[in-house]
């Protein structure tokens, strides 16, 4: 065909031209879409967040209110601040937990021959029925079974935990919310194990064997050779679970979002700058986590 | 298929093999905790499930916990009056499908672009695509809502209400979690070989034409992963859907939320004096569930074998 032909006998550039020309063709939809619905919708937030919106007849009317929306989310509202505040006190340790734990499982499964499809189904059965309603009505009836079993704590005079109560609070209540929701956080780990346990499986054998070979024990090997190789991966799966958390339904801040957005008198503007505060903070905790994986060993496993 | 081979060969502890009965000792704790924590994830589904077939008196009395004495399925039928079961599934079903396969569609185009194409600022596009995946929804769900009133008012075509606005998001590639989909295609397109499309090309074969007949016809099984999860994410998917449909159309999930205020209406409305129990959510919690139990139950290794072998991973 001419066109082929004229490909090929034609300098690099015109070849590259087509190439841009070709690619951009199929990627328009989703850039239409990109800019349209995210960049925009993202810049527009920030702008609004500085603005007064109320919803008249004709349309929208903005009007510009400097720092008064920060003002208010941060000094005049009771509940931004704490809703704030006990998500990020759900997210960090949250996070924590799960990509241990995930990690832990997946080397587990890794280990076994007999069954671990079947384990597999399992643990990555949360994924597919998880949605906000759904976890909602499951804790929901994990409540109340606590509260009529054993009236304010279920953990009241454990031994362990009293002990542990006894050097650092800090420590047991953090405990204390860990186990209350073990079920909840373990649903969350769903996509963690299946990432991880490809990342293993990716782990070339031969390094293993020259392990072996110099004496290096199990446990040696799971941290100089294993955890290194995972790291990577820790830190994709560390960013989905943070993505996962952070659009969680249950929490706080993203009822408070929601009845700000549901506001439509007054409530845009005091929306738009919760949700970019909400976002800033997500970002923020993703970055910490991308700086513990990137330059270092993750000192806190060890 | 990988070999699913022991990642150590042998598992050691100090500088000698474990003898076959302490590598029997060492399998039988690994089985042990896997199926511990195991339990620990289907408990609150065993839980719901026992629940559900329980009569009014079992719940009461606090000797059953599992097994019901008696099996009934008052509940259910309960539940699904409430939910309307029927046409609730069905909007829930067709709205899913039609959402997942536009996702499906417009992903795969982002994906084969990104995978085939050497195009200018391609990087900047990766880059994109991965802060979409990033930043949290709700950050930019105030101007797409007032985007689309004011094109709303614009057009005079009706929009918050009905499933347009998502729809045509969907299209354009910004549905839920869609950053995710095209990493999924990027990755599996990645894997076949270029020379496929170089002697589709010589043999005449426009751009579309590869896209078509080469690298989609290979790509079944990648599609149809990218359409489950495609489709089960919008199932479950309520913060879009609250927010753009409002309850005008009846989704499972959606419904799920109102049940405990749309149960009262329901039996006040009937006259009967049922009191809101747990075995009742528990049923249409069941309910709302069940039908994505059933399609895992068929397809759950595509699913993982599809997460596995995607861009998820990382590279």
């Amino acid at each position: 065909m001419a066109r082929k032909n004229k490909a090929e006998s034609e300098p690099k550039s015109l070849y590259r031209r087509r190439e841009n020309i070709r690619g951009y063709v199929f990627m328009l939809p989703w850039i239409i879409g990109f800019v349209v619905f995210s960049l925009i919708p993202f810049i527009a937030t920030i702008v609004l967040s500085f603005m007064n919106v109320s919803s008249t007849v004709e349309g929208y009317s903005i009007t510009p209110a400097g720092f008064s929306n920060y003002y208010t989310a941060f000094f005049r509202n009771t509940e931004f601040v704490p809703a704030l505040l006990s998500f990020l006190g759900m997210v960090i340790p949250y996070t924590f937990v799960i990509i241990v734990v995930s990690f832990i499982i997946a080397y587990l499964l890794n280990k076994i021959q007999l069954g671990r499809g079947l384990m597999r189904t399992i643990y990555f059965l949360p994924v597919i029925i998880m949605s906000g309603p759904v976890m909602s009505q499951i804790l929901e009836r994990a409540d109340e079974s606590v509260e009529a079993a054993q009236g304010m704590s279920g953990y009241e005079g454990v031994f362990i935990l009293e002990m542990i109560r006894s050097y650092s609070p800090a420590v047991a209540n953090f405990m204390e919310g860990v186990f209350d929701e073990l079920t909840m956080i373990l649903w969350f780990t769903g996509i963690p194990i299946v990432l991880f346990i490809s990342a293993l499986q990716r782990i070339n054998h031969t390094l293993y064997e020259a392990a072996k070979i110099d004496q290096a024990n199990e446990w040696q090997t799971l941290w100089k050779i294993t955890i290194p190789m995972v790291k990577p991966t820790a830190l994709v799966a560390t960013i989905f679970t943070i993505a996962q958390l952070g659009t969680y339904d249950t929490s706080a801040i993203y009822n408070l979002i929601k009845t700000a957005t549901g506001n439509t008198q007054s409530g845009f503007g005091f929306a738009a700058t919760y949700s970019w505060i909400y976002c800033l903070v997500v970002l923020i905790v993703i970055g910490c986590s991308f700086l513990i994986f990137r330059e270092r060993e993750p000192r806190r496993r060890k | 298929m990988k070999s699913f081979r022991d990642s150590s060969g042998v598992i050691m502890v100090g500088k000698r093999p474990l003898r076959w009965y302490g590598r029997l000792a060492v399998q039988i704790l690994i089985y042990f905790i896997l199926i511990i924590i195991g339990f620990v994830y289907l408990e609150p589904i065993f839980e719901i499930i026992a629940k559900t077939f329980m009569s009014a008196d079992d719940i009461i009395d606090p000797s059953t916990t599992w097994i019901p004495k008696k099996l009934s399925l008052d509940n259910l039928k309960i539940a699904a009056d409430v939910l309307d079961i029927w046409p609730t599934l069905l909007a829930t079903v067709l709205f899913s499908g039609a959402m997942a396969a536009a996702q499906t569609f417009v992903s795969a185009l982002t994906g084969f672009a990104l995978s085939r194409y050497k195009f200018k600022g391609k990087s900047i596009w990766m880059v994109m695509l991965v802060l979409t995946f990033i930043v949290p929804v709700p950050v930019l769900m105030i101007p797409r809502l007032m985007m689309f009133v004011t094109a709303q008012e614009a057009t005079g075509i009706q929009m918050i209400g009905t499933v347009l606005p998502q729809g045509i998001m969907a299209l354009l590639g910004q549905g839920v979690y869609s950053a995710v989909l095209i990493l999924i295609f990027y990755t599996s397109f990645n894997m076949i070989p270029k020379v496929l499309d170089e002697a589709a090309r010589i043999d005449g074969a426009s751009m579309f034409k590869v896209f078509w007949f080469v690298v989609v016809r290979i790509s079944a099984s990648t599609i149809l992963v990218v359409f489950l999860f495609s489709f089960v994410w919008n199932w479950n998917e309520t913060y879009i859907t609250g927010t753009f449909l409002r309850g005008h159309l009846p989704l499972l999930p959606g419904k799920l939320a109102l049940f405990n205020s749309e149960f009262d209406s329901v039996v006040s409305a009937q006259g009967t004096a049922f009191r809101l129990n747990e075995a009742y959510k528990m049923a249409a919690t069941l309910l709302s569930i069940s039908p994505l139990l059933l399609m895992y139950a068929f397809v759950q290794r595509k699913f993982i074998e599809g997460i596995e072998n995607t861009g998820i991973t990382g590279e």
